[in-house]
């Protein structure tokens, strides 16, 4: 006779699963709005959406004051896990998913707008990436992953499409893949350790002194090659490119930022206790895909002749300048991570926004992509204002002082230096500098050379509302001025990871 | 009689995930290409329920069905892409997704 289970309330400490319920009581909301009444406009959805995501904000702020008080909280059964990783990533990830849905008031209308369950979809999507940063199991974080993921394919594909249905089917057949390697990662650490939780892992692999070092780096290599699939490290970027051309530019900066933060907070808890302990292999493959990543995404990005590409490949080149914080592994490279993501997060809002507010219906003449660079020459002449903002936005990216990533760049290689991986700075900084030249490439059309198409200026701001200008207003405003609020941002973040101990 | 250990799983588990992934690199078809996938994921099955047995441990045959539940959805999902593509192109070839280049 099985004894009866007793679980109290206080034990299954449900304050940890409260900024994911919210976002998914919002999703099943809109659902069920749908339900009883047909054809609101898509403004409303958005607002509740939007209100949704506010209070989940606040939740998450309310469990990093919790945070603050008594240290990292475990609950529902060990299994969600709130420290200051969790929190962080939770802040990033409903934060940029607030500045991102706006994007969906344009002065066009578009298909996948047209759906309440967009919106549905989309919150159950930032539910996914929160399960995700706020646990340490691995079955969570995969369900998390997979949640998210495959609401994201279906949102890639709403937008009907040729080429987005095929960047969905591109970025399905990676994400299943991925999902395989995942899989059969957790797997081999299973038959390691015996446990599913990455704490149990780490103490029950030290206790054993390493005696299964060879199928720990097998399963290891996996799960770096499926979270590497996620936030796009080559050679595992290939989907990339094209499911951002596919995709609408809003929903390509979203991706640009949300997905792969979600991803480097699940690998800064796989691999840093491993670094720790001093695996030498790891920190060899680490080393190699770190350099990897930046060096050959730079030089492909040189060579798009589409703006929306050379995003694409220059997000690569930033993820890759990002992973190398899990390399190094100190409390001011982790730190740094955060910092240099919320950055890269307001600059890529603006760049992304440019692109979405000059989307026009039908490819211009002689031209297979939306956005090539001939589209942005003369465009000083034309729209001043506008090619100002886009310039400010290219020069961010590109690290030029005193714009926002140039702090994040900063910050992050005088963690390099700090730990004497001088020659990674060095790197980093030679990296920074090639970067350079295809940003500007687009500011030398923009300012000097002169317009390619007859009639441009009813191109650059055809999609656009006053809450779109109002986003890039705020984002130019925070690329800017972000230098002001650095120090309490540093300050906070940095408590928060010391805290959590990584 | 061999006795049938842990290692036989993990070897079966080992050989059927290979078979998955080379025919995930080397389909042309992409619902052939799905159902390698099926065949990692299911290969994984496999060996998370005899790691579990072996441990005594109930987690990984959780993980098991979480995996049978999430390859599930996934078909959902992956299949729903594939009808559309072949209402809008008539094939389900690999190739025919080569609009974008570069």
């Amino acid at each position: 006779m099985l004894e009866p289970i007793v679980v109290t309330l206080e034990e299954l400490n449900l304050i940890t699963l409260v900024p994911m319920c919210i976002a998914i009581f919002g999703a099943l909301l809109i659902i069920c709005i749908d339900l009883v009444k047909e054809r609101l406009d898509k403004s409303f959805y958005l607002m509740i959406t939007l209100l949704f995501l506010a209070v989940d904000f606040v939740a998450v702020l309310a469990s990093a004051g919790l945070f603050e008080q008594v240290g990292s909280v475990r609950g529902f059964f060990d299994v969600m896990f709130i420290d200051g990783l969790a929190i962080l990533g939770q802040l990033i990830i409903v934060g940029a998913s607030m500045l991102f849905i706006p994007l969906a008031l344009t002065s066009k209308r578009f298909h996948e707008y047209n759906y309440p369950e967009y919106f549905g979809m989309f919150l159950f999507m930032v539910g996914g990436f929160q399960f995700m940063v706020a646990t340490d199991n691995l079955i969570l974080i995969f369900v998390g992953l997979e949640t998210a993921s495959l609401a994201l394919y279906t949102l890639i594909a709403l937008h009907n499409r040729d080429k987005s249905f095929e960047a969905a089917i591109k970025y399905f057949t990676m994400g299943a893949l991925g999902a395989a390697l995942f899989s059969f990662g957790a797997m081999l650490l299973y038959a390691v350790s015996g446990s599913i939780e990455i704490a149990h892992i780490a103490a029950v692999v030290k206790a054993d002194e390493y005696a299964n070092i060879e199928i720990l780096l097998v399963g290891v290599v996996m799960l770096l090659a499926a979270l590497g699939l996620k936030v796009s490290l080559v050679p595992f970027h290939t989907w990339l490119p094209d499911v951002y051309e596919g995709s609408s530019a809003a929903l390509a900066g979203y991706m640009s930022i949300v997905p792969k933060i979600a991803a480097f907070v699940v690998a800064m808890r796989l691999f840093e206790f491993l670094i720790h302990s001093g695996v030498v292999w790891l920190e060899v493959i680490l080393y190699a895909v770190v350099v990897l990543t930046m060096t050959a995404a730079n030089l492909w990005a040189l060579v798009q002749s589409d703006v929306k590409r050379m995003l694409a490949y220059s997000s690569i080149s930033h993820a890759g300048f990002v992973m190398a914080a899990i390399l190094i592994a100190t409390t001011q490279a982790n730190s740094a991570l955060f910092i240099y993501w919320i950055l890269f997060s307001f600059t890529n809002l603006g760049a992304f926004t440019m692109l979405w507010v000059s989307r026009q219906k039908d490819l211009l003449p002689g031209q297979s992509s939306d956005h090539p660079y001939d589209k942005f020459s003369g465009m000083i002449r034309t729209m001043p204002v506008a090619a100002v903002v886009m310039g400010l936005f290219m020069l961010s990216l590109a690290g030029m002082p005193p714009f926002a990533m140039f702090w994040g760049k900063l910050y992050m290689i005088s963690a390099a230096v700090n730990a004497e991986y001088v020659i990674l700075a060095l790197i980093m900084a030679i990296n920074s500098a090639i970067a350079a030249y295809y940003y500007l490439k687009l500011i030398v059309y923009m300012f000097m050379k002169e317009p390619h198409y007859e009639g441009m200026q009813q191109y650059y701001m055809t999609n656009s509302s006053g809450a779109l200008k109002t986003i890039i207003g705020f984002a130019a405003f925070a690329t800017v001025f972000i230098f002001l609020a650095l120090n309490p941002i540093m300050e906070f973040v940095t408590a928060l990871v010391q805290k959590s101990g990584f | 009689m061999i006795e049938i250990t842990l290692a036989h799983y993990l070897a079966l588990a080992t050989i059927l995930f290979c078979i998955g992934l080379i025919g995930v690199l080397r389909r042309k078809n992409l619902l052939l290409l799905f159902m390698a996938t099926e065949i990692m994921l299911n290969s994984v099955n496999i060996g998370f329920a005899a790691i579990g047995h072996y441990y005594g441990d109930l987690s990984g045959q959780m993980f098991a069905f979480f995996v049978i539940a999430i390859a599930a959805s996934e078909v959902a999902v992956g299949l729903g892409l594939l009808i559309v593509w072949y209402k809008r192109t008539g094939s389900i070839d690999l190739d025919s997704l080569s609009s974008m280049r570069g």
